[in-house]
């Protein structure tokens, strides 16, 4: 399967910037002016150190943040006028998507189908479908707080793709996750893009977006710093490792 | 038929319907999600177990537990309050021997008691029930009434059993003296110790302090004389005002010598040969008319202060659980990203305390008013009296003025769970508010305060007061104010709803760090 060439996701110096109050009102640009484009298809990295501005960049994009300035669009949608559109067309997931742990997997499911305007039939067929393929129906009526970790992701996974959405957004999900648990998410993502699905992927961790992704976009104090597919990257540096050309970008510490 | 449909047709693609409509069919699609959010969100919350207990088990069965204990604690106390012996000091017992031994007569009569007391235990009468009606004739009249003793038979009886020819057989004296004062009468200070006035003082209150005794009297020198030539005389009580004990005395010797006053007159008229009534022209007789007694008025101040405030319980916990429990277990973001309204899921939630609140109000005051229907307070069954019944239409008007309110701090605290980070800071912003509720509530134990124009204005109060007319059996007099209260406390609720939904939109609320 070959990376379609329409943009899903299109980003225009999208910029987000908070207020600090503690640090009197001091401004902090926790994006800025971010600019890149996401294919059908593909899987675009976002990399960067704790508070770069990965997961304000992704909540942008999820409508969940407002922009201050700049635009983005998904599917043709934009975030700040249509993000009801928007969010119909992504699926989310985070180690901050947390499942309701008094609804059994079946039922929290179920709510996240009827919020997305499934009908009743068509959850019920997905569910059918989905839990077969991940191996859920032992624990499909359980409450989610009984579940194990990795039983936890799989229903996270459901919940994402219940309704099918064209654009995949992952913030760090395998944050604190142990190697089986990151390893299914891992494999999910990858199907993801055979489904010829635009995915979303953000991480510091340099091995994974290795494996993973087709393009990269290097994210540091906000800014995006490079955006080119995974072997420029690496070229960037004569050792040829993305470690290498990732400190060789946002510069040493000091 | 065919006009008809060109008519739609035309309608339709008129602009101004064809707004209306998308309206209409927005209105209709934030509602239909709303919904989908309260079923899932009442599951929840009923499945959390403090939130249940909050809502159902506190208002069910605490109600009644903590008033029947605080009922038998007062019951017991009293008792023991009136088994006690206390020590009176008699100043001077030589300026009237003769009252000293008619205070002793009256104040000691134990073995008197014990038999009144035997015989009504006899008829099924407690010694709890007994001193709970202490120098409360008419309650202890509604207690015989209650028991199926007939008053008349009963002093026919005590006067055999007792044998005691000065023995009163008016209900309030059979009471005093199946428990009387409790004195001893001791003269161990001799005043002729102290010269100064203001020293002897110092050391009666001493004395009082250190419960040696609880009062001392001190009679007139011309004592005597003043009540052989028909004239009267005073009795100096000292007495401590802040100490229960000497309280507790003072109003016992007032009675003992009210009853010893009494029997002289008796005996001055008698030598006079006039006749019993001549010193008390005028006596009061109340009759009660068949309205509303004493439980309807105890229930009346209440009930609109226990409805407040379950309403504000009730909604406290799912209210913290919907807003700030979402961020604290992490499940705010996957709500966030889902393809609806902020609008409905902030609809949604606050249907759900709403119907918490309701629910936590309504137990609450069915439970207070079954378990006292049934009488098992003691304390408050048997000193209010009376009963009471509400109709179909005061409960249902009660019911419409409690849904606004419980609107109000339905989304009050869910603004400010929304704002919390964490379960514990929730409380700690609730824990407040709730003290702010309680005090406006609190309106209806406030003798005199009537339901006008000003009150219907001060939000809480008003809610307070008119249910305490309703529960009165006043409403056909407050109608005007009951509807305006209804129409105001909607609107402010409409309003703090509108302001939590806008405050659930900010993100310096939801995304606080």
């Amino acid at each position: 399967m070959t990376a379609g060439s329409q943009a899903l996701v299109s980003v225009v110096s999208l910029t987000k910037i908070f207020n600090d109050r503690q640090r009197g009102r001091e401004e902090i640009r926790a994006v800025d002016a971010v600019s890149f484009e996401a294919h059908a298809g593909e899987i675009f990295g976002l990399l960067g150190v704790n508070g770069a501005g990965k997961t304000t960049t992704l909540r942008l994009l999820a409508t969940m943040l407002k922009p201050t300035s700049g635009e983005a669009s998904v599917c043709g949608h934009s975030i700040s006028k249509e993000p009801q559109a928007v969010r119909r067309r992504i699926g989310f997931m985070s180690t901050a998507t947390s499942l309701y742990g008094r609804l059994s997997a079946k039922e929290m499911v179920t709510y996240f189908g009827r919020l997305n305007g499934m009908s009743r039939e068509a959850i019920e067929q997905r569910i059918l479908e989905l839990f077969d393929l991940f191996g859920m129906n032992e624990f499909r009526d359980r409450r989610c707080d009984k579940l194990s970790t990795g039983m936890k992701q799989k229903v996270s996974i459901v919940r994402t793709v219940l309704h099918d959405p064209e654009v995949m957004i992952f913030d760090e999900p395998t944050v604190g996750l142990d190697v089986l648990t990151s390893r299914t998410i891992v494999d999910f993502v990858k199907d993801c893009r055979t489904r010829g699905k635009c995915v979303l992927f953000s991480t510091h961790i340099m091995e994974e977006m290795e494996k993973l992704c087709d393009r990269v976009g290097v994210i540091h104090d906000g800014k995006l710093l490079a955006c080119e597919p995974v072997e420029a990257l690496k070229s960037r540096t004569p050792s040829g490792r993305v470690e290498d050309a990732f400190v060789k970008l946002v510069g040493e510490p000091a | 038929m065919r006009l008809g449909a060109m008519f739609t047709a035309r309608l339709r693609r008129n602009p101004m319907t064809r707004a209306v409509l998308s309206k209409f069919a927005r209105g209709a699609q934030i509602l239909a999600v709303s919904s989908t959010v309260f079923c899932k969100e009442l599951v929840d919350v009923l499945r959390d177990r403090r939130t249940l207990i909050f809502m159902l088990v506190i208002p069910t069965v605490a109600i009644p537990v903590l008033m029947w204990v605080t009922s038998e604690l007062m019951t017991h106390f009293m008792e023991k309050l009136a088994r006690e012996q206390v020590d009176v000091l008699v100043l001077n017992p030589e300026a009237a021997p003769e009252l000293v031994e008619e205070v002793k007569k009256r104040a000691n009569p134990l073995g008197r008691a014990r038999r009144v007391a035997e015989l009504l235990k006899a008829k099924g009468v407690g010694e709890s029930e007994l001193a709970m009606t202490k120098g409360e004739p008419r309650a202890f009249l509604r207690l015989l009434e209650k028991k199926g003793i007939d008053p008349e038979e009963l002093a026919t009886e005590l006067r055999v059993a007792v044998e005691d020819s000065d023995f009163k057989l008016e209900p309030g004296a059979i009471i005093q003296n199946a428990f009387p004062p409790n004195f001893r009468l001791v003269t161990e200070l001799d005043p002729r110790d102290y010269d100064h006035p203001a020293e002897r003082e110092q050391v009666l209150l001493e004395a009082v302090r250190t419960d040696e005794i609880a009062a001392a009297i001190e009679f007139a020198d011309d004592a005597l004389e003043k009540l052989a030539s028909g004239d009267s005389t005073e009795i100096r009580v000292y007495y401590l005002d802040a100490s229960d004990r000497s309280s507790t005395a003072l109003s016992g010797l007032r009675r003992i010598f009210k009853s010893l006053g009494k029997q002289m007159v008796a005996e001055r008229l008698l030598s006079k040969e006039l006749p019993a009534g001549f010193a008390n022209p005028v006596k009061v007789r109340p009759e009660r008319l068949p309205g509303p007694g004493m439980l309807v008025k105890f229930l009346s101040q209440i009930l609109p202060y226990m409805i407040l405030i379950f309403a504000f319980m009730g909604a406290m916990y799912p209210a913290i659980d919907l807003g700030a429990g979402e961020k604290e277990r992490g499940t705010l973001e996957t709500l966030l990203v889902a393809p609806v309204s902020r609008l409905s899921i902030v609809l949604g939630k606050f249907g759900v305390i709403l119907v918490a609140a309701l629910v936590s109000a309504v137990l609450a005051t069915i439970s207070l008013s079954v378990s006292l229907y049934l009488g098992i307070f003691s304390t408050i069954s048997l000193v209010s009296g009376g009963s009471f019944s509400f109709s179909i239409q005061e409960a249902l008007v009660a019911l419409l003025m409690i849904v606004p309110i419980s609107g109000i701090f339905a989304a009050l605290l869910l603004a400010l769970s929304i704002f919390a980070k964490s379960f514990k800071e929730g409380q700690s912003y609730a824990s407040p508010l709730q003290m702010v509720i309680i005090m406006p509530a609190f309106v209806s134990f406030v003798p005199g305060v009537k339901l006008d124009w000003l009150m219907a204005s001060i939000p809480v109060v008003n809610v307070s007061l008119a249910l305490k007319e309703i529960f009165t059996g006043n409403l056909d007099q407050h109608w005007a104010h009951v509807g305006v209260i209804f129409l105001s406390t909607s609107i402010f609720a409409g309003l703090l709803l509108w302001f939590a939904t806008w405050w659930f939109q900010r993100e310096q609320v939801l995304f606080r760090s």
